[in-house]
């Protein structure tokens, strides 16, 4: 390369660079456009070596130049390059086997007490609604959304409640995927709200489990007062054993947050926030999987299973699997770094 | 300037003075331990990248209930029930899922030239980009679709959405990143992607150097803001400019030029018709000298001699 003599120094230093740092542009340009994929063996190492050396250049620049063009264009294709060389790595596929094998029950399992602890208080909201109701069956109209209580009212005789818990079969398919679906939006929508209200220090998060709670209990007080309590614990088992549990979690995951909040340690609250997010999102991702399981049970399994100790069996079962799947996947592998 | 954040920790920033504008920057570490600056993304862009990720995402359920529609394999009630459902299920996955595939672009973002970048300085991870997106739902789509049903809505309700709307609103605001909360918690910055844009150098160009000579005493006057203010204008193309532009800047250069020649004492007269010669004859030499002044730490900010940051001119 013949540069001129008479050149002052960072000009010169320039002169001497400039092919290497367009070389890089077209590099970083195609893997922009492309995909990191599309860059051959040979782009693929000249990428790093080069992107090592204009970040060489720009640190010497900064120090000797006085050329704003220059600095301008080597921040700007330094920043491109870092981003084009630091792409996250990940596959589709990697990603959510990891996720389903390792992240989400290991989540679980390191924040198994403060599920617990929401069990708890949405069971303790089911005894409190099942308690008002005894005391005054008036509360029914109080604790129950309009929307959610399909028609069954205090007013509702017995056979009335009874054709609601065994309609399946004259329902129509779309019908039932529409009921399903409202249902559906509406319960992710209160979890969702369980979760990141837990942010707030816990408590919107607790009130709003220990509300739902407080509806469950006064419809199943509603059932038992005309004599169907067993009809109505299957008919809520089949899908509830999944749907509440993830409620339950996802106030699991934002009570997760809420501590970060309340008892952060020795960090800022804010990287505090962070630290516990990491598992809190993996209860969130799981509380939305269980949803979405909940929601066909409840579209299909439900109109189809008729019987009531079918139906009870099959609640239970699909907890069951649950628990196998949350206790156990990933054991060997706890230990190491996850996502 | 000493390196006084852990490595990693990006400082808040605004641009120097000598950007023209003032910029809110990032900077980010990355393991080369070269710090590298970013712009931070406006509201304003972000906005219309979420407006056309929502039309995006609206675009693609619209199909797909076509295609079940046409398809006769439901009922219409199903379809709407479907679709209300889809929407609600296809805005998180779209969001990840973009981000992590496409390196921390959405289409909204790439339209606008926008981007995601770990705080860290390192890749973005699938778990940022999870948080910020989850938390999406609650900062702007959950306060969004109540607001369009604020009518069946109580006052007291509406009274608490508006507070939340204005809290949320307020989080990026106020923080020195524009980050909202989602970004804080992941641990992100949405940034403008810079163009690699390379100006020829002026210091390169052929000058009949010996028409001018400047002496140690005629350089001794300015520093590099007035030397990188002088380049800028000399950058300027003047072939591009309209004719009244161009009669301005060249009216400029020559104000420019009497200017220097009065302050730095330069007494041979410089002809009207080659203002711009003279002017790259002396930014090429108070370059070089400058330039060798900063090799021997004696950096020099503007014309009123400060140092840089009070230290040898290290910047960064």
């Amino acid at each position: 390369m013949s540069v001129a003599q008479n050149l002052i120094r960072s000009a010169r230093f320039r002169a001497e660079r400039e092919a290497d740092w367009r070389r890089l542009e077209a590099i970083v340009t195609k893997a922009e456009r492309r995909g990191l994929k599309a860059l051959g063996f040979d782009e693929a190492q000249a990428m790093a070596t080069l992107y090592r050396q204009a970040m060489a250049s720009l640190s010497m620049a900064r120090e000797i130049s006085l050329d704003r063009a220059l600095l301008a264009y080597l921040e700007a294709l330094c920043a491109r390059a870092y981003l084009a060389v630091y792409a996250p790595q990940e596959r589709l596929g990697g990603m959510i086997g990891r996720l389903l094998v390792v992240g989400i029950p290991g989540a679980a399992r390191r924040l198994f007490p403060l599920i617990l602890i929401s069990y708890a208080i949405m069971a303790l909201g089911g005894l409190a609604g099942w308690m008002l109701f005894q005391n005054d069956p008036t509360w029914y109209d109080t604790l129950m959304p309009a929307g959610m209580a399909g028609g069954r009212g205090l007013e509702s005789s017995r056979e009335e409640l009874l054709a609601v818990i065994y309609s399946g079969q004259e329902a129509q398919s779309g019908q039932l995927a529409a009921f399903a679906s409202v249902l559906f939006s509406h319960n992710a929508r209160i979890a969702i709200l369980i979760f990141s209200l837990g942010v707030l220090a816990c408590v919107p998060g607790t009130v709003l489990t220990f509300l739902n709670g407080l509806t469950i209990g006064a419809f199943v007080a509603l059932h038992a007062d005309r004599g169907l309590l067993y009809d109505i614990v299957a008919w809520l088992s089949i899908h509830g054993v999944t749907e509440l549990s993830a409620v339950v979690i996802a106030c699991a995951g934002g009570l997760h947050l809420g501590q970060a909040v309340l008892f952060p340690g020795e960090v800022r609250r804010r990287d505090a926030l962070r630290r516990n997010a990491r598992d809190a999102v993996k209860l969130a991702l799981l509380a939305a999987l269980m949803l979405v399981v909940a929601a066909a049970l409840e579209g299909f399994g439900r109109q189809l299973i008729q019987d009531p100790g079918a139906r009870l069996r099959t609640g239970l079962a699909i907890g069951a699997l649950w628990v196998v799947w949350l206790g156990l996947s990933g054991r060997g592998r706890a230990g190491r770094g996850l996502t | 300037m000493s390196r006084d954040g852990a490595p990693g920790r990006a400082r808040p920033g605004r641009a120097r003075p000598g950007g023209a504008e003032r910029r809110l920057l990032v900077e980010i570490l990355p393991p080369e331990g070269v710090p590298i600056r970013f712009e931070v993304a406006g509201l304003g862009a972000r906005t219309v990248a979420q407006i056309a990720d929502i039309l995006v995402t609206f675009a693609v359920l619209v199909v797909l209930m076509a295609v079940l529609f046409l398809s006769d394999l439901v009922s219409l009630e199903a379809v709407i029930a479907i679709g209300a459902l889809l929407f609600f299920a296809i805005r998180v996955p779209y969001y990840v899922l973009t981000e992590t595939l496409m390196n921390g672009q959405t289409w909204g973002k790439r339209l606008t030239g926008l981007r995601v970048i770990a705080a860290d300085g390192r890749s973005l991870t699938a778990h940022a980009v999870t948080v910020r997106n989850l938390l999406k739902e609650m900062e702007i789509f959950i306060p969004g679709t109540l607001l369009l049903a604020t009518t069946s809505l109580d006052r007291l309700t509406v009274i608490l959405l508006l507070g939340w709307i204005g809290i949320l609103l307020a989080v990026p605001l106020t923080n020195a990143h524009r980050q909202r909360l989602g970004d804080i918690l992941a641990g992100t910055y949405v940034v403008m992607l810079p163009t690699p844009v390379l100006l020829p150098d002026l210091a390169e160009q052929p000058v009949a150097d010996a028409a001018y000579r400047f002496l140690p005493h005629h350089l001794d006057h300015y520093g590099r803001y007035e030397l990188q203010t002088l380049e800028a204008l000399l950058q300027v193309d003047a072939g591009a400019l309209s004719r009244i532009a161009a009669e301005r800047h060249r009216a400029n250069l020559r104000k420019v030029a009497e200017t220097i020649s009065r302050r730095i004492g330069y007494e041979t007269h410089v002809p009207e018709a080659d203002t711009e010669g003279f002017l790259l004859a002396f930014y090429r030499t108070q370059r070089a000298y400058l330039e060798n002044r900063k090799l021997f730490g004696d950096a020099r900010e503007d014309k009123f001699h400060r140092d840089t940051d009070g230290s040898g001119g290290a910047r960064g």
